[in-house]
Parts: C-alpha cells; sequence; structure tokens
C-alpha cells in the first residue's frame, strides 16, 4: 500500500481551489444564516387574538425537549385542543358549502384559500343581500363540541357562529341547543362574550385586555390549557435548570424543584387548586380584581393555597359572605343554574366543587388525581386513546378507584351492595357517583362522592342512584330497600311516591334538567339492564318533542340505544311542527313494528299492557310538570 | 503483540458487538417495543442510538489506526495513543449505552458521564496519532 503524502497541505490544495472552496462554505453559511435567523415573521393577525409570551411564560415548545413523554401525552389529550387557532385541519370538512337559517338569519360559510368564512342575510329582508363575510377564526372544544368564534372587525373581538358541531354524531345544531337552555334562549352570547369570560379558562394565561366598548385587544400565552396552565410559568425554571449540575441534584434527591409546580407532589387541597382553578364554579373577589385579570391574566399559580383574585363558590359554606350575597342579589339564578338544591353541582366542567364537598375530602389526601392523571405512562395505543377521554389513571374506571382507601370493601362487596358482585348494582361508582351532573349533551357522573337517598330527591329533585338504574321502580321501593339494607330512616312518601315509577315522574313532571338527565339514563345500558327496556319506548318517543333541545337530543340517543330505533334519523332541531310528525311516525313504527308481543310494562310506568299510556295519569303527570326556565351553566 | 495487531484485534471485536447493538436496536424497532420506542422514551431511543453509532465509527476508527501504523512506514502507534483509542471505543459508546438504560425525562442516566472522558480519549488518540504521522520523514 502506499504510504499516504505527507508535508503542507498547501501542497494538495492550490491556492485557487482553497479560495473557492472558502467562497462557497462563506456563501452556504451565509444562506443559511439568513434561512434561519433573519426570514421576516409574517404579521400577527388583527383580527383574532394572538399568542404573546408574557410574565414567565414560554409555551408548551419551551418544555418539549426536556420533557418528552409528558409532552406527548399533553399532546394526546383534549386540554392542548380546548382552544385551537381555526385552520383546514381542525375545521370539519363539511362546514364548506354549510347553509341554514337560524332566528331570522340565513348563514352560509364558504372556503377560500385554506380559510372559512361565514355570511349571513337576514331572512325578512334577503333583499339586502348577504352581509361582509366573517372568518372563521378560532374553535373551542375538540372531544365533544366544537364551537366556532368569527372576526368581528372590532380588533380582536370575536363573536360566535351560532352553530356548533356534535362530534360524535356529526351533526352540526344551533350552539343554544347543545345545552340545556329556555328554549327561547337564541342569542345567549353576545359579541365580546368570548374574550370576556370563555378566554378565562378555555386559553394559558389570557389576558382579556378590555379596549373600550365592546372591543378588546386579548392576549394568550398559549391556545389551549397547556403545560403552564398546571405547573405554572416556566421561564425561570428553564433558565435555572440549564445547569446540568442542578438537574442532575434534582433527579438523584428528593428536593423539589422550587421553580415549578408539579401538581402530583403537591397537597391534595393545592392540587384539587390546579384542576379547580378551571374545574369549579368560580367568582371574583372584586370588581378590581376582575379588571387586573382582564389586563394581566390570572395570578394565581399552582401551588398557591388559594385562587387570589378568585373564590370558589360553594353555596352552603360560610367563607364569602359578601361576595356571595352580591352574587344572589345581583343574579338570582346563578345559583340555581349551576347547584342542586342541596348544594350538590349539577353542570359538568365544576368537578372541584363536588370534590370539596365530599366525604371522602375531609381527610385531606382525597384529590383529583387521587383518580386521574394527566401523563400516563407505558400505555399501549389503545390503552392511549382510551386515557384522553377521562385521563382516568390505568385501571381506575372501576371499584379500585375507592378501594385505594376503602380496601376492607374488596372482601365485602355483596354484604355493602346487597347485589350480586359482578353486576352494576356492586359497582362503587354507581352508587357513589351516580349520573346527576349534566353538560355536553349527556349525564356526567357526579364528583360529590355520596350516598343514595329518597329525601334527595323528595326534597331536591335529584335522581337518587338507585332510581337512575331502577327508573322502573317508584321512590317507595327504593326507600324500603335503603331502610332494610343501611338504616336510613323511612320518609314520608306520598301516593305517587308509592305507585308511579321513579323514571316516569321525572321524565314527565320534571324540570328540564331532570328530564335530560333521565332521559339520557334510558339510553344508560346499566338502567336498561335493571329497567328493562320495554316500557322505554313510549316515554322515549314522546320525550321527542320536549320543549328543550338538550332533552329531545338525550332522547333521540337513548332510542337509538334500543332495538329497532339504531338507525333512528331524527333532526332534534327541527321546528316544533316537523318534530310532532316525526315523533308520531316513530311512534306508529313502534307500536306497530317494532313493539314486541307479549312484551310485559310494569304498573309503575303508567303503560297499560299494551304498552299504552293511560292518559288520566300522563296528563295529571303533566300537569305538574316543573316548567321554570332551566339553564345549566356547564 | 505490537500496539497495531491490538489495534485490528480489538476493532474487529469492537465492531462484531456495536453492530450487534445495532441488530438488537433493529429487533427493539421491529417487536415495536414500548420500553425502546415510546415518546417518553425519547431520550433511551437516542441513547442507544448513540451507542450503537459512536460504537461502530470508534471500532472502525481503531482498525483504522491499527492499518495505519502497518502501512505508514516510520510510523509506530504509541502505546498511550493506541490505550486512549481502545479505551474511547469502550467508554463513549458504554457511556451512552448506559445514560440510557435510566434516564430522566430529557436527560440521561448518570452513565453518560463516561462520555466526556471517552470524548477526551478520543481526541487525545486522534491528535497523537495525526502528530506522529506528521512527524514521519519520508
Amino acid at each position: 500500500m502506499r504510504s499516504p503524502p505527507t508535508g503542507n497541505l498547501r501542497k494538495f490544495w492550490p491556492a485557487s481551489a482553497r479560495r473557492g472552496g472558502a467562497a462557497v462554505l462563506l456563501a452556504a453559511s451565509t444562506a443559511l444564516v439568513a434561512q434561519a435567523g433573519f426570514a421576516p415573521d409574517s404579521p400577527a393577525p388583527a383580527n383574532r387574538p394572538v399568542k404573546v409570551l408574557g410574565a414567565g411564560y414560554v409555551s408548551s415548545d419551551a418544555c418539549r425537549s426536556c420533557h418528552p413523554g409528558n409532552y406527548a401525552s399533553w399532546h394526546d389529550s383534549y386540554h392542548r385542543t380546548m382552544t385551537q387557532v381555526a385552520d383546514a385541519t381542525n375545521i370539519p370538512a363539511a362546514l364548506d358549502g354549510f347553509e341554514r337559517a337560524f332566528d331570522g338569519w340565513d348563514y352560509r360559510v364558504e372556503r377560500s384559500d385554506g380559510r372559512f368564512f361565514v355570511r349571513k342575510r337576514p331572512q325578512a329582508d334577503a333583499a339586502r343581500g348577504w352581509l361582509e363575510p366573517q372568518q372563521i377564526v378560532l374553535l373551542t372544544g375538540s372531544h365533544h363540541l366544537k364551537i366556532f368564534w368569527l372576526e368581528t372587525g372590532e380588533g380582536r373581538t370575536l363573536v360566535q357562529f351560532p352553530f356548533a358541531y356534535i362530534v360524535e354524531e356529526k351533526i352540526w345544531a344551533p350552539v343554544v341547543q347543545t345545552f340545556v337552555l329556555p328554549p327561547d334562549a337564541n342569542n345567549f352570547y353576545a359579541a365580546g362574550e368570548w374574550n370576556g369570560a370563555c378566554m378565562d379558562c378555555h386559553v394559558t394565561q389570557g389576558r382579556s385586555r378590555f379596549v373600550d366598548g365592546d372591543k378588546f385587544d386579548s392576549q394568550v400565552s398559549e391556545f389551549g390549557i397547556a403545560c403552564e396552565a398546571c405547573h405554572s410559568q416556566g421561564a425561570d425554571h428553564i433558565a435555572q435548570n440549564r445547569n446540568p449540575l442542578r438537574r442532575y441534584a434534582l433527579h438523584l434527591g428528593d428536593r423539589r424543584d422550587p421553580t415549578i409546580a408539579n401538581p402530583e407532589r403537591l397537597k391534595a387541597a393545592a392540587a384539587n387548586l390546579a384542576c379547580g382553578q378551571c374545574h369549579s364554579v368560580w367568582a371574583f373577589n372584586s370588581m378590581a380584581d376582575k379588571i387586573a385579570w382582564n389586563r394581566e391574566g390570572v395570578k394565581f399559580r399552582p401551588g398557591q393555597p388559594d385562587l387570589q383574585q378568585r373564590f370558589v363558590v360553594q353555596p352552603n359554606t360560610p367563607d364569602h359572605p359578601e361576595q356571595k350575597k352580591m352574587i344572589r342579589d345581583t343574579n338570582p339564578h346563578f345559583i340555581g343554574d349551576r347547584f342542586w338544591g342541596d348544594g350538590m353541582i349539577r353542570v359538568t366542567g365544576r368537578e372541584m366543587n363536588g370534590i370539596l364537598a365530599s366525604p371522602c375530602a375531609k381527610g385531606g389526601e382525597f384529590s383529583c388525581l387521587s383518580c386521574h392523571e394527566m401523563h400516563p405512562k407505558n400505555l399501549t395505543a389503545a390503552e392511549q386513546k382510551a386515557w384522553t377521554s377521562d385521563q382516568l389513571k390505568a385501571g381506575l374506571d372501576g371499584d379500585a378507584a375507592c378501594l385505594q382507601c376503602h380496601a376492607k370493601m374488596k372482601t365485602q362487596i355483596t354484604a355493602h351492595t346487597h347485589h350480586a358482585a359482578a353486576s352494576e348494582g356492586s359497582r362503587c361508582y354507581n352508587c357513589h357517583m351516580p349520573h346527576t351532573t349534566y353538560g355536553l349533551l349527556r349525564g356526567i357522573r357526579s364528583h360529590q362522592v355520596s350516598s343514595p337517598t329518597v329525601a334527595e330527591s323528595q326534597l331536591h329533585g335529584r335522581p337518587n342512584a338507585c332510581n337512575l338504574c331502577h327508573l322502573d321502580q317508584p321512590l317507595a321501593w327504593t326507600a324500603d330497600k335503603l331502610t332494610a339494607w343501611y338504616r336510613q330512616p323511612a320518609p314520608a312518601l306520598s301516593a305517587d311516591d308509592r305507585e308511579i315509577a321513579s323514571g316516569v315522574r321525572w321524565l314527565l313532571s320534571g324540570d328540564a334538567g331532570q328530564r335530560a338527565l333521565v332521559a339520557w339514563g334510558m339510553g344508560w345500558a346499566p338502567a336498561q339492564q335493571a329497567a328493562g327496556r320495554e316500557w322505554l319506548y313510549p316515554f322515549l318517543l314522546a320525550t321527542l318533542n320536549d320543549p328543550y333541545a338538550a332533552v329531545r337530543f338525550d332522547a333521540w340517543k337513548s332510542l337509538r340505544t334500543l332495538p329497532g330505533f339504531t338507525d333512528f334519523a331524527f333532526d332534534y332541531t327541527m321546528d316544533e311542527a316537523a318534530r310532532q310528525a316525526a315523533a308520531s311516525a316513530a311512534y306508529a313504527r313502534w307500536r306497530d313494528q317494532v313493539r314486541r308481543a307479549g312484551a310485559l310494562y310494569p304498573a309503575a310506568t303508567i303503560l297499560d299492557p299494551a304498552g299504552r299510556f293511560r292518559p288520566d295519569v300522563l296528563q295529571r303527570l303533566l300537569s305538574q310538570r316543573d316548567h321554570r326556565q332551566v339553564f345549566l351553566a356547564e | 503483540m505490537n500496539t497495531s495487531d491490538r489495534q485490528l484485534r480489538f476493532g474487529w471485536w469492537a465492531l462484531l458487538a456495536y453492530l450487534t447493538l445495532g441488530l438488537a436496536l433493529e429487533a427493539l424497532q421491529g417487536f415495536k417495543v414500548g420500553w425502546y420506542l415510546d415518546v417518553g422514551h425519547e431520550t433511551r431511543r437516542l441513547m442507544f442510538t448513540l451507542a450503537h453509532a459512536h460504537g461502530t465509527l470508534l471500532a472502525l476508527v481503531n482498525l483504522a489506526a491499527g492499518l495505519t501504523a502497518r502501512t505508514v512506514k516510520g510510523f509506530e502507534l504509541a502505546a498511550s495513543a493506541s490505550r486512549s483509542l481502545l479505551w474511547a471505543a469502550l467508554l463513549l459508546p458504554a457511556g451512552f449505552f448506559l445514560g440510557g438504560v435510566v434516564i430522566y425525562d430529557g436527560d440521561p442516566g448518570l452513565g453518560i458521564i463516561l462520555v466526556p472522558v471517552g470524548a477526551l480519549l478520543l481526541l487525545y488518540g486522534v491528535v497523537r496519532v495525526a502528530r506522529d504521522l506528521s512527524r514521519v520523514k519520508e
């Protein structure tokens, strides 16, 4: 082998080649630097809230490199997509060409250059033509509902597109018909409502920045609920942890990193607040706090012992008496729109109110993170997908959640529940966290751990856990069981309490909130298993014409769980005449084609042996209906 | 055994070991082993990949050093350079590998401490070989 040439480099690289090489290197470096560092940023859009970092917030982009696993689990979560800048990837394609009318206006959606624009015109004055297009700039929600926000031409102030997308059903509906809202409440969200209220919780470190009139210049640290919402701002954490010695001292020691909050390491009360800063009914302590919040954003940081500018509104606790009085004076419906009569929360998204009122919380160890986790590890893809729905710890979607503390119950399940150990009646959740909370067009488990009583139904109208399964049984049946099994005092009972199924009474005589819960509950598999299915048809069919849209939706959904109606198409947003016609046709279909010969209809369900309503009882119960206007402020 | 023989022998065995590690990593990929592939284990994947890549490269460096010593007249691989290159080929990949066994989110485990030690040895070995080669008289 020939020896390699030795000696001066210049022998092998003549001067001309060296100069050429240097020139190429210089040009390449210049191009790279220009591309990386000097490319002009596109100007911030002027027609919507924008991301502007401040107060030490750095956004999730800065967390990713050091916490890739936690970033990934957050990225999979619906917290991330709670609010998104609207683009072609997150707006349902079906919105292109969308045309619908609502509340006296025709709406039309057009797509242009990857963006979506809404145009509207007054139905009463169609000759006026379509108004100027408004771009859809943001959307809220991604799991169950997507709600869209339009530019207004008033700075970064937004107004709601009046139609929402219901994800599971892939249908559009007026937003006001996706909540339990009085039927005539067609204009619930005014322009600026997103800036002034929604962004309080649906973004990270939002600043409404009210300018004047209805005009806002809103900024966020991050759209959606990101790392810093739960861990506090990250600038100092990042700066200090550039030092590898500091990092490894933290990795290898027990010391907490004081530059960041980790709810998993906080005491229960503080951990609850990290979630409860949004997942609670809260109010500002004072107008000054509200103004400061709107200008500078939230002062509370996870790990702190209270919400600083705000407080959690619990109707029955003695704290903040002046503020609560003011709330009651200025908005007499505030409490009733959110809580049952005994102070139990009845709307979703406010779970901390339930947690705080739970007996479990009295030990000081119980927190949201007793059952939920935000960053699961070592999950399969299927497990990860399942986790995103409720963000429960692995295995805690059943009794194991309660048995963490109530371990002795593990060997006493049947003795305690008086139900077969493997049955739904022996599941802790079903009795102690029943579906008495409502929101997102469905019944949701109460997060106030409690035991069922007849009194809660008699006094406050809240469906008790027993009758949410045993919908076909009257309250007297439940009272007998609770007295015999748990020595609960026997309540005074009316004739209807003794003779008429609770589910029937709630559906016919209850307020809209009760009706929505029971209409949903009639489609719940454990309830159908316990109470039977045959008698549900006429009630659900009749409920298709309920004045409250959300109740109709739940009746329709439950009807689709029953044989013969699994493919039942029904537009719950139709006008009353169309609804009645559709409901009548569906009833005839059940009566003539689906109804099973020999089916038994329990007397307590007020159906005769042929499955027809007993008209006198039906009319009496309908005449007793609670018609008060219900707005469940979820 | 002179240094070039040692370098060649070590180089070939090291190449075998680090290629086998590569095969093992491919198997982890093939069987989609979460401990290696999950996003939360990104650091482990990076460390193991670096261990494989550096090990293979350093095995080749040792082979090159051995071959250089055999083929360049008047050049003798210094014992210190030889040992440095050998230890670099052990410590650098081992540091990456051990750093991936236990990880702290985005940080590798303490084994990573071996990496700068190995890197310094490598640097010394390369500089020494380059310098000694430059001093060889034709």
